[in-house]
């Protein structure tokens, strides 16, 4: 068994020196190829001095990623209060690159993630509903608030009443949930609707998060 | 990108909270900083010298979301300015504003250029002429208003760069520079 791995292991290096092209310019590739060193227990972002990083130089790659993740997340964090629409920020992330002809996938953000939490950065992948969200201030988010993030996806907002409705909720847990989302800069109030509704919308599951971005 | 004219409104004027006074204070630092970056940027574009708080002004409402600002909301944008020293009320009563795009201390600065490019260093001229004469066309001073170029003026009086004197009617103020 250990010497069928270490054969497979070499013609996987065999397979990534003939194939560095792909793996460094094609996303589905890279992340194809993600998958198969994880099914031989290789890392190939586990050392940027090893072999696959000397060979592909992907340890670069991600460091790189991982750095404009960072600035991109500092920089939205004053509109989103450091959550962020994985989505957004790979897009945003595109657009910093946009020079660089190295496409970057939501896979890769997400291995550039993981990456920055190895450094005990605080950062986090969280999912809501079908989005996933990725976390750059240390808040705990329970439950609850994340079913809110989940039901606000639909309109970028929510009514303490649709709470309530929708979540099967009381009207006090309901306002808790809202009042620390609010508190934690997730959230932002809009009383200008005509119905005379108190909306809370949330920057991190709507495109607004761009706002800020480059200044 | 919605515009306004040929001004292009930021991307926060198309996100209905920003339209409601934030009650946590971080979230409302934030919002308060973006408003007071967009009321100077349009009004310096647009060379507005005054917004009267009460009066129509395109940047108080965004039709295309439905969306306008409470009177509270107006006022503490432009109290923000004021505090910044890029406003100053004109009225007790906080009802207009005068919007400093440039500093007073600015102003006097590009006077004192204009005066210079001008060779004008020790003619005389009139307040009217300054901001609407033939010199000044195509410059900022051109169509300054009258208040922000008077305090302007005033300041350099008092630094002796010039000195301000009565005309025969009260719209003619003379002004003498010694630079």
């Amino acid at each position: 068994m250990k010497e069928q791995l270490a054969t497979f292991r070499s013609q996987l290096e065999e397979f990534a020196r003939k194939h560095r092209n792909d793996i460094r310019k094609n996303p589905a590739f890279r992340s194809q190829f993600h998958e198969m060193c994880a099914k031989v227990g290789v890392d190939p972002l586990a050392s940027n001095k090893g072999l696959w990083a000397e060979l592909l130089g992907i340890g670069d790659f991600y460091y790189e990623l991982g750095v404009q993740i960072v600035e991109i997340c500092l920089a939205t964090r004053p509109h989103n209060g450091g959550l962020i629409n994985l989505q957004e920020l790979c897009n945003l992330l595109r657009q910093k690159r946009k020079h660089d002809r190295e496409a970057v996938s939501e896979d890769d953000c997400l291995r550039a993630i993981s990456k920055l939490k190895v450094m005990g950065s605080g950062f986090e992948v969280i999912t809501a509903g079908k989005k996933k969200l990725v976390r750059s201030v240390p808040t705990e988010l329970k439950k609850d608030h994340n079913e809110i993030l989940e039901l606000a996806q639909a309109q970028g907002f929510v009514a303490v009443d649709e709470v309530e409705r929708r979540l099967s909720w009381t009207l006090g847990r309901a306002i808790d949930a809202l009042d620390t989302l609010l508190d934690e800069g997730l959230a932002m109030i809009d009383d200008g609707h005509e119905d005379g509704k108190r909306r809370y919308w949330f920057p991190c599951v709507s495109s607004i998060s761009s706002v800020g971005a480059d200044s | 990108m919605q515009k306004l004219g040929d001004f292009k409104l930021p991307q926060f004027f198309n996100y209905p909270p920003y339209f409601t006074l934030q009650p946590v204070r971080e979230t409302r630092e934030k919002q308060v900083q973006l408003w007071k970056e967009l009321i100077l940027e349009y009004c310096r574009t647009q060379k507005i010298f005054v917004i009267g708080l009460e009066e129509e002004f395109p940047l108080f409402s965004n039709p295309e979301i439905e969306r306008s600002l409470s009177h509270e909301a107006r006022e503490a944008f432009v109290s923000a300015l004021v505090s910044d020293g890029r406003a100053e009320w004109l009225d007790k009563g906080h009802r207009k504003c005068l919007i400093l795009w440039h500093r007073i201390q600015d102003w006097a600065e590009i006077i004192i250029n204009f005066v210079k490019e001008n060779g004008l260093e020790d003619s005389v001229m009139t307040v009217e002429e300054i901001r609407s004469g033939i010199e000044s066309r195509g410059t900022e001073l051109h169509g300054l208003d009258r208040i922000i170029l008077m305090r302007a003026l005033k300041l350099l009086e008092h630094k002796g760069k010039l000195a301000i004197f009565k005309g025969t009617t009260a719209d003619d103020e003379g002004v003498k520079f010694s630079i």
